[in-house]
């Protein structure tokens, strides 16, 4: 172990520690104690972790628990530095500090290709751009819980964090016993000298802790970690199996009142002449509130009852008149239409943005033996957490509080403050659990009609909650997309050009503009997520071009669960697996030479094809389809067994494999890799939202169907082992599902389905 | 109007509560047993999952005229403490919940069909575990039944099954 601590040096009289702080950046991620709320009994070490008299481990938690275990990966890795069993740490509210901002989500917004970014590999351009990025995210304070960047963030300061606390507890019992540091161990969160036999509880040293200061402190060597690599249990389960885990629409303050929105029935409406009363005739109905359009949200009208029931009748029986979207009625299937002409437009002249290109694709194209081009397109998709969008506030006495399942709990304070026109540090955010996020809680709209309503209830909270209707109906919708993708061969059969024009609307610019609008850009800069999965393709081919064109079809569009790779996933692996056919190779095969390079790419393929038996004869009336897809900086690939019967496609098996870097838990990634599959295959088998005449057509979950129980397949995931970072797991798993369906359902048919959801003819 | 939740009478105060509204809006919001939780309002999604005479109800679509007289069982009243239901068992055993919010109509509608047949095939689960979740825990959760399903006898001697 190489904790390097000069603690010893205290000994000769107290206080002389050290050095090695002045090492550390002006503005480390360490913290100060006093970032975190102080509370009675408890001795503050820095701004991550808190330790109890009873020598229980606080952890500010600054990431949301969404289903996706972060609570329980952050826990272990403090539990890991800190020595103590993992049912030792809890989590607490971080409050919102710049300490917690997400770096790694932004640096995940460059558009660097992998082949340039492997680690030993990274070009200057890129670690400069890095860590300016850093530098300016730092700044900014961004906390978020999106972009599967939890774990990658928080790898390297919540380790130091830990390991700096338990080299202060230890230091403190070293000035206590005046005895070498080196002479003590911890076990369990007790120090102990093994000779003395002295021991003494993190509990009783935490005080005298505070008042240390350690030398240089290194995490855990690989080889030291007892707990990091386990499939430990997650923390949020008990209370998740007995129903006392608490989501946003469970908080109960004293006095709370319930608030249900309605919008106009086309996106882009409004209220127009709102007659509250029949409203208010509906017994239990208290008010009727109109709600300007909050970061991107429609107008809409709040009805605030005794309870959710009272309110959804009043909701019902509310007269009002909805206004039209003043630029015209929206309607998806013309604009998926001009999304294709867009993309087949920008292929012709070798237009749109080329977000990677070598070689001269154009001309290798030309002068190709033979050709292939296909066009492919995906939907709209709404997120339909489980939990729909609800947020609760109380505003009173020039105070704001918030109970809110959000992932951004800095942008819903600073909205909160704006709302009610109070400084931000008068909004207190409580972040609840969350019942599913997907992106969906990335935005603060539902947060700023919260306030509003709250505004008008005299100091009583209120709990604002949409409807399941509202949800689909008003949703910031995963994009519709558009990709022609083309490709040629030499004489000699080989895989030379490769072209791929997409379009659809870009998601960080709306986000921005809606979210965060001091930082708007006057115009839209080229946005990675709309080229994420085609541009970063792995394959050597000579001659490249990546291109997007970037639409403004006035569909509020927003982040949806592994974002751009949710359907540019399913165009290139498609594809290349129409490739593979045009070359008469076998699709793993035919992935694997142009894999040269790439050999963790390879090993995934490898492992996922064997496991699932690639190459053996499936059962009868079954085929198998694959993909290979990296995103959020982990490899995955699966494999699809799937049939047909009398109710469509249908999936038995997936066997899934995945290198996500270093594992913190590997019952975790498991775990995600399952969610990722059936997330995706509700989307590739079900998943659209259309809009007709400015309506959304799907209102409730019979129009937007789920995978049920039925239909869910045998799930198999195998890891990679690998010492490189940990990367993300959150949604690596969604993206190959659709395109290794689709290769499946071909290998079954003979039908090439290129447009989602995947229906045969 | 009175209600038998859980083993307990509670008087709901006329003024809050009618006939028609459904029993879910009692449970959350006049009740405060928010454990049952609301995701569709239409019988679509399973969320809102209690039983009623034992039998798994769907408490979105049920008013609380049908409910009266009647013994409603929520969540929070299919272990107790220290003495946690075979599935609640094996829904830690198995890690079953991710977000957890569509967790607790799963368990009471796997509740309702272990306690009318404890080693289900698998078509009969398909038909009596209906529930959407979003997270993808259905992988598991065939699991979790069958092992809950394994733990029932024995469960069943000391008093724990219900």
């Amino acid at each position: 172990m190489r904790r390097r601590t000069l603690f010893a040096s205290g000994l000769a009289g107290a206080g002389a520690l050290l050095v090695g702080w002045s090492l550390l950046p002006p503005r480390s991620r360490l913290g100060a104690a006093s970032t975190l709320p102080a509370v009675a009994g408890e001795v503050g070490l820095n701004g991550w972790i808190r330790i109890a008299s009873d020598g229980g481990v606080r952890l500010a938690m600054a990431r949301s628990e969404m289903g996706q275990g972060v609570h329980t990966a952050l826990a272990m890795l403090a539990a890991e530095e800190l020595d103590v069993p993992l049912d030792r740490v809890t989590p607490v509210e971080a409050g919102v500090d710049g300490l917690y901002g997400n770096l790694e989500v932004f640096v995940g917004a460059l558009w660097f290709h992998p082949r340039d970014s492997e680690p030993g590999a990274e070009s200057a351009s890129l670690s400069a751009s890095g860590w300016m990025l850093r530098k300016l995210a730092r700044e900014l304070g961004i906390s978020m819980t999106g972009g599967s960047t939890s774990i990658a963030d928080a790898w390297e300061p919540l380790r130091l964090a830990a390991a700096t606390a338990r080299a202060q507890l230890v230091g403190a019992a070293s000035l206590q016993w005046k005895l070498p540091v080196d002479e003590l161990g911890v076990r369990a969160g007790v120090v102990q000298h093994a000779r003395s036999g002295r021991r003494a509880e993190y509990g009783e040293l935490a005080a005298a802790a505070a008042g240390t200061r350690p030398g240089t402190v290194q995490p855990k060597p690989r080889d030291a970690w007892t707990l990091i690599g386990q499939g430990a249990a997650r923390l949020d389960v008990p209370a998740k199996a007995d129903g006392s885990a608490r989501f946003g629409i469970d908080v109960r303050p004293p006095g709370l009142l319930h608030a249900v929105v309605r919008h106009a029935p086309a996106i882009g409406g409004s209220p127009g002449r709102v007659d509250p009363a029949a409203a208010l005739r509906v017994p239990g109905v208290l008010r009727v509130v109109r709600m300007p359009p909050y970061a991107g949200a429609d107008a809409a009208v709040a009805v605030v009852g005794r309870t959710t029931w009272h309110a959804l009748e009043g909701a019902r029986a509310l007269e009002a008149e909805w206004r039209a979207r003043p630029a015209g009625a929206l309607d998806s299937t013309r604009i998926v239409e001009e999304l294709e002409r867009t993309a087949r437009a920008a292929a012709a002249d070798d237009d749109g943005f080329a977000f990677h290109a070598r070689g001269d694709a154009p001309a290798a194209l030309r002068d190709a033996a033979s050709r292939v081009e296909a066009v492919y397109r995906a939907p709209y998709l709404a997120h339909a957490t489980m939990e729909p969008p609800n947020c609760t506030a109380r505003v009173a006495g020039g105070r704001v509080e918030l109970w809110v399942p959000t992932q951004v709990p800095g942008l819903a304070r600073s909205l909160a403050a704006r709302v009610a026109g109070v400084d931000e540090a008068a909004v207190q955010v409580h972040v609840t659990y969350l019942g599913g996020g997907f992106g969906r809680r990335l935005d603060v709209d539902f947060v700023g009609q919260a306030v509003r309503v709250a505004i008008e209830c005299d100091g009583a909270p209120v709990q604002l909650l949409w409807p399941r209707e509202e949800d689909l109906g008003h949703d910031f919708y995963r994009p519709a997309a558009a990709a022609v993708m083309r490709a040629g061969f030499d004489a000699q059969g080989r895989l030379v050009a490769l072209a791929a024009n997409t379009a659809g609307d870009a998601v960080v610019p709306r986000w921005i503009e809606r979210t965060l609008p001091l930082l708007a850009s006057p115009v839209d800069l080229p946005d990675r997520t709309t080229s994420e999965g085609l541009f970063d393709l792995p394959y050597a081919v000579p001659n490249l071009r990546i291109a997007h064109s970037a639409t403004a079809s006035g569909v509020p569009v927003g982040y949806w669960r592994s974002v751009g790779h949710s359907h540019n996933a399913f165009f290139a692996e498609a594809f290349i697996d129409e490739l593979a056919h045009a070359a008469r190779q076998d699709a793993v095969a035919f992935r694997l030479k142009l894999l040269d390079g790439l050999p963790r790419h390879a090993a995934v393929l490898r492992l996922a094809a064997a496991r699932a038996g690639w190459g053996t004869p499936p059962p009868p009336g079954r085929a198998r389809g694959v993909a290979l897809h990296e995103s959020f900086g982990s490899i995955v690939a699966q494999v699809v067994e799937a049939s047909i019967d009398a109710a469509g496609p249908r999936v038995h098996r997936v066997v899934c494999a995945i290198d996500c870097g270093t594992v913190v838990n590997p019952a975790i990634v498991a775990q995600q890799m399952e969610s990722g599959i059936v997330f995706g295959l509700a989307a590739a088998l079900h998943g659209r939202i259309d809009i007709v005449d400015g309506v959304v057509r799907q209102k409730n979950f019979p129009d937007y169907p789920l995978l049920t129980l039925a239909r869910t397949p045998r799930i198999e995931t195998h890891i990679v082992p690998s010492t490189h970072p940990p990367a993300g797991v959150g949604e690596p798993g969604v993206p190959p599902v659709a395109p290794a369906l689709a290769n499946a359902l071909f290998a079954l048919t003979g039908q090439r389905l290129r447009e989602l959801p995947l229906k045969l003819s | 109007m009175k209600l038998n939740v859980n083993d307990v009478l509670h008087d709901v105060a006329d003024d809050l509560v009618d006939a028609r509204m459904p029993l879910l809006w009692a449970l959350r919001d006049v009740l405060g047993l928010t454990g049952t939780k609301y995701g569709c309002g239409v019988s679509a999604c399973g969320a809102c999952t209690v039983h009623l005479q034992g039998r798994a109800v769907r408490s979105c679509v049920t008013p609380l005229s049908a409910a009266q007289g009647q013994v409603v069982r929520t969540i929070e009243g299919l272990g107790a403490p220290g003495r946690p239901h075979p599935l609640q068992v094996a829904w830690i055993s198995h890690q079953v919940p991710q977000c957890g919010y569509c967790q607790s109509g799963l368990l009471m509608a796997a509740a309702a069909l272990l306690a009318a047949n404890r080693n289900p095939s698998d078509a009969e689960i398909d038909a009596a575990i209906t529930n959407l979740c979003r997270c993808g825990t259905t992988p598991r959760v065939r699991e979790a039944i069958r092992a809950a399903g394994r733990l029932m006898p024995a469960a069943a001697r000391r008093g724990g099954a219900r």
